[in-house]
C-alpha cells in the first residue's frame, strides 16, 4: 500500500509507491562535454571567462591570472542581468519587469575535477565561505531582495556539458515564490506552536534516527519524512539560525565535511548520478513595516540535496504531489550503509 | 535584456528571453526508439493487462478481448491504490495517511503506432468521451476530492510505455497545485468580479499574437506566462469551471482543436516530448464564478534544474509570442 505524507513546513503531499520503484525507466544519454584541455574552468584559461568577480588566490597575484584555487565569474549566459532597472508596470491582467539580477558561477577547483565531493575539505570550506561572502556583497544592492545558491551536477540535472565543478548563484529583483512559501509555512507553524518547525524536525529526528545519515557537533544530515525524490537528503545546523550569512568561521569545516560525505554517498552508493543542491536560506532582510517580524526566530536555514533519478511527469507537474519510489527510512538505512 | 512576467492566477513569475529567442531547431530532438513487440495495449495482448474497468467496443463484444477503440485498465504499478479507507494520521510533527486513490490508464486506440493527432475526428473524440465518463463515474466514490487526467507522451515526458495512452488518478484530497490555482483565481474573481481566465481569453482576442486555432467553443493559444517553451493552452471560450460537464457539441470541437494543436507541434518540433494536464474544478467546489477549466500541454524542451527548483521561477528561451507564430505558420 502506497503511503501519503505531508511535508510539515509547506504543506505539500508525497507519495512513497515502493511498487513504482519496479516501473522500466531511460535517461537520454548526456552529450559529450569538451576535453580537458578546452574547459574554460580550468587554471590557466582565466580569459575563457567574463573578468572575475571574487577570488581566492595566494599571495598578492593578479587578478584572472593562474595561482587561484576558487574563483568567482559572471555567467556566460546570464538568466538575468545586472544592469538597469527594475522597470514595473501592467500589461492587462499581467505584471511585467525587467529581468534584472545576477547571476554567478563559483569554480570551486582549478583543476578539472567534476564532482565537488572529490575535493578535498579545505576546498570545500572555501566554497561554502565564498557563498557567504557573495550573499553579503549583494545583500548591499537594494535591487535585490533574494539570493539563490545551488547546484546543477549532471546532464538530467540541468547541469553544463563542462566537466568542472561549480555551484551558481542568481540574485532576483522578487522575493521568489517558492521561498515565500516555505517562509509562510514556517511561520504558521510557530505562530501556532511558539517553536521552530526545522529544530522540532531535528528533535524528532533524532530521537528516532531512522532517517538520520550523520550526525556530527553542529550539523546533521537525514532523508526527510516527506521526501519528494529518492535518497533526497537535508542538511540542517542544529543551532537555530535563519540566515546562512551568520554561519561562522569554525562552523565551516563541520558543514564541508558533512557536505562531502552526504556528497560521496550519492556517489558510490547510486553510481554517481545526476543532482541539484540548494541553499535555502532567509531573504535579505531589509525594515519595511510589518515585515520579518519573526524570521529570525520561525526560519532555520538549510541545505536540500535531491538526486535525479526519477523524472517529473505529468501528475507531478499537475498536482504538485511527488512520487517517490522508495521510502526515506529505507534510503537512509542504505545511505549509512554506503563505506566511503 | 530578460522580461520578468507575473502569472496573475498563482502569482509565480516567468523569465522571458525576448532578445535572442530559441528556434525550434535549437532544442535537443526527443529520441523516440521503437520497441513494439508485445506491447500490453495492442489487440490480443489484452490478458497483460489487469481486467479493464472500462471501454468503447462493438456492441456484444466479451470485455478484455479485442474489439475496442477505448479502453481503460488499472495501472499495473499505480501511485495510489483502491482499497481500505484514509486512516489519516500523525507521527511526531509529521501528517500521513494510506495511499487510497485510483490510478487508470486510458488506451487512447488499439493502433500502436498512431499518436492522439492521427487518429481521425471521431477517434479523438472517443478518448474525450472517454475522460468525461471516467471522471463522472469516479467522483461518485466520496473518498475522492479531485480526479486529475493527464497524458505523458515520449519518454523525456515520463511515458514508459509507447503506445499512446493517457492517466486519470483519483485522489483522496485536492492537491496544492489545484489549490493554488483555485485560490489564485477566487483572488482576482472576489476583488474584480469577473474570471482571470475569461479576462485572459478577452486579452489574447484583443492582441492576437499569441493565438494559434479558434473554433466554435475553444481558443488555443501560447500563453503570456508561459513555463515552457512553445506551451499551450487549450480554453472552452464560455465559462465553465467542469470539464465532464461539456455538450456532446463542445466535445467534438475540443477534438478537433486538440487534434489540430498537436498535430502543429509534432511537425514543429519534430514529435516532442510534452505532458498534458487538464485543469478542472473539484466537483464540490461552491464557488462556480472564479473558476474555467483548460488544458495546458507542456513540452519538454529544456531540463528543469537547480533554479527552478529553489525559487518557482521558470526561464522559457522562446517567447510565446514567437512561438504562436511558429505554430500558427506551420503546414
Amino acid at each position: 500500500m502506497p503511503e501519503l505524507r505531508k511535508d510539515p513546513i509547506i504543506g505539500r503531499w508525497v507519495i512513497i509507491a515502493t511498487e513504482r520503484a519496479k516501473r522500466p525507466d531511460d535517461f537520454k544519454s548526456p552529450p559529450e562535454g569538451p576535453p580537458e584541455g578546452e574547459c574554460p574552468f580550468c587554471e590557466g584559461k582565466e580569459s575563457h571567462t567574463p573578468p572575475e568577480i571574487r577570488a581566492v588566490r595566494e599571495g598578492h597575484r593578479r587578478p584572472n591570472t593562474p595561482g587561484w584555487k576558487l574563483r568567482v565569474v559572471p555567467s556566460i549566459k546570464p538568466i538575468l542581468r545586472i544592469e538597469g532597472k527594475l522597470d514595473r508596470h501592467g500589461q492587462g491582467v499581467y505584471d511585467v519587469m525587467n529581468g534584472i539580477g545576477a547571476h554567478e558561477v563559483i569554480i570551486e577547483t582549478p583543476k578539472h575535477i567534476d564532482n565537488i565531493s572529490d575535493l578535498d575539505t579545505q576546498q570545500i570550506v572555501h566554497t561554502i565561505n565564498c557563498y557567504k561572502e557573495r550573499l553579503i556583497d549583494l545583500e548591499k544592492d537594494p535591487r535585490f531582495k533574494y539570493v539563490l545558491v545551488f547546484k546543477n551536477y549532471g546532464w538530467a540535472a540541468g547541469g553544463g556539458r563542462v566537466k568542472h565543478s561549480r555551484s551558481q548563484l542568481i540574485a532576483t529583483p522578487v522575493n521568489p515564490k517558492r521561498v515565500k512559501e516555505e517562509l509562510a509555512g514556517a511561520h504558521r507553524y510557530f505562530e501556532y506552536h511558539e517553536r521552530c518547525v526545522f529544530c522540532d524536525l531535528i528533535k524528532q529526528e533524532m530521537a528516532s534516527k531512522e532517517r538520520v545519515l550523520i550526525d556530527i557537533d553542529g550539523f546533521i544530515a537525514i532523508t526527510p519524512f516527506a521526501s519528494r525524490f529518492p535518497f533526497e537528503v537535508w542538511i540542517l545546523p542544529k543551532k537555530h539560525s535563519c540566515d546562512f550569512i551568520k554561519l561562522e568561521s569554525s562552523d565551516m569545516k563541520d558543514l564541508a565535511e558533512i557536505l562531502r560525505e552526504v556528497l560521496l554517498k550519492i556517489k558510490k552508493g547510486l553510481g554517481n548520478p545526476p543532482y541539484n543542491y540548494i541553499l535555502h536560506t532567509a531573504p535579505f532582510r531589509r525594515f519595511k513595516p510589518g515585515y520579518w517580524r519573526t524570521v529570525d526566530q520561525d526560519y532555520h536555514w538549510h541545505i536540500e540535496i535531491m538526486p535525479k533519478l526519477t523524472r517529473v511527469a505529468g501528475f507531478e507537474w499537475g498536482t504538485g504531489f511527488y512520487i517517490c519510489p522508495i521510502s526515506p527510512e529505507k534510503a537512509a538505512e542504505f545511505l549509512r550503509g554506503v563505506q566511503i | 535584456m530578460a522580461k520578468l512576467r507575473r502569472d496573475p492566477i498563482n502569482g509565480r513569475w516567468i523569465i522571458v528571453n525576448v532578445e535572442e529567442p530559441s528556434k525550434p531547431d535549437d532544442f535537443e530532438k526527443e529520441q523516440h526508439i521503437y520497441k513494439g513487440d508485445n506491447c500490453p495495449f495492442c489487440y490480443g495482448h489484452e490478458n497483460l493487462t489487469p481486467p479493464e474497468v472500462d471501454a468503447f467496443r462493438k456492441p456484444g463484444a466479451q470485455p478484455n478481448t479485442p474489439g475496442w477503440q477505448v479502453r481503460v485498465v488499472p495501472n499495473k504499478y499505480p501511485a495510489l491504490e483502491n482499497s481500505g479507507n484514509l486512516d489519516r494520521r500523525a507521527v511526531g510533527i509529521f501528517d500521513m495517511s494510506n495511499g487510497i486513490g485510483d490510478h487508470e490508464v486510458i488506451i487512447d486506440s488499439p493502433n500502436h503506432k498512431a499518436t492522439l493527432d492521427e487518429l481521425n475526428d471521431h477517434e479523438v473524440e472517443a478518448v474525450v468521451r472517454m475522460y468525461c465518463r471516467r471522471a463522472t463515474t469516479l467522483i461518485e466514490d466520496k473518498r475522492f476530492k479531485y480526479i486529475l487526467i493527464f497524458k505523458n507522451h515520449g519518454p523525456s515526458a515520463g511515458a514508459s510505455l509507447e503506445h499512446e495512452h493517457s492517466q486519470l488518478i483519483a485522489l483522496p484530497m485536492v492537491p496544492k497545485n489545484v489549490l493554488d490555482e483555485l485560490h489564485g483565481s477566487h483572488h482576482y474573481y472576489n476583488f474584480r468580479g469577473r474570471c482571470v481566465f475569461c479576462d485572459i481569453i478577452f486579452q489574447e482576442n484583443q492582441e492576437k499574437e499569441r493565438i494559434i486555432l479558434e473554433n466554435e467553443d475553444f481558443i488555443s493559444f501560447c500563453p503570456y506566462i508561459s513555463r515552457f517553451p512553445f506551451e499551450i493552452w487549450v480554453m472552452p471560450k464560455k465559462h465553465s469551471p467542469y470539464f465532464c460537464h461539456m455538450e456532446d457539441r463542445e466535445k467534438a470541437n475540443l477534438s478537433k482543436i486538440l487534434k489540430q494543436t498537436l498535430s502543429r507541434l509534432k511537425k514543429i518540433l519534430y514529435d516532442p516530448a510534452y505532458n498534458f494536464i487538464i485543469h478542472t474544478s473539484p466537483i464540490d467546489e461552491t464557488n462556480k464564478e472564479s473558476y474555467h477549466w483548460h488544458i495546458e500541454i507542456m513540452p519538454k524542451l529544456t531540463r528543469v534544474a537547480g533554479f527552478e527548483w529553489g525559487t518557482g521561477f521558470y526561464i522559457v528561451p522562446t517567447p510565446p509570442e514567437v512561438a504562436a507564430k511558429y505554430l500558427r505558420e506551420v503546414k
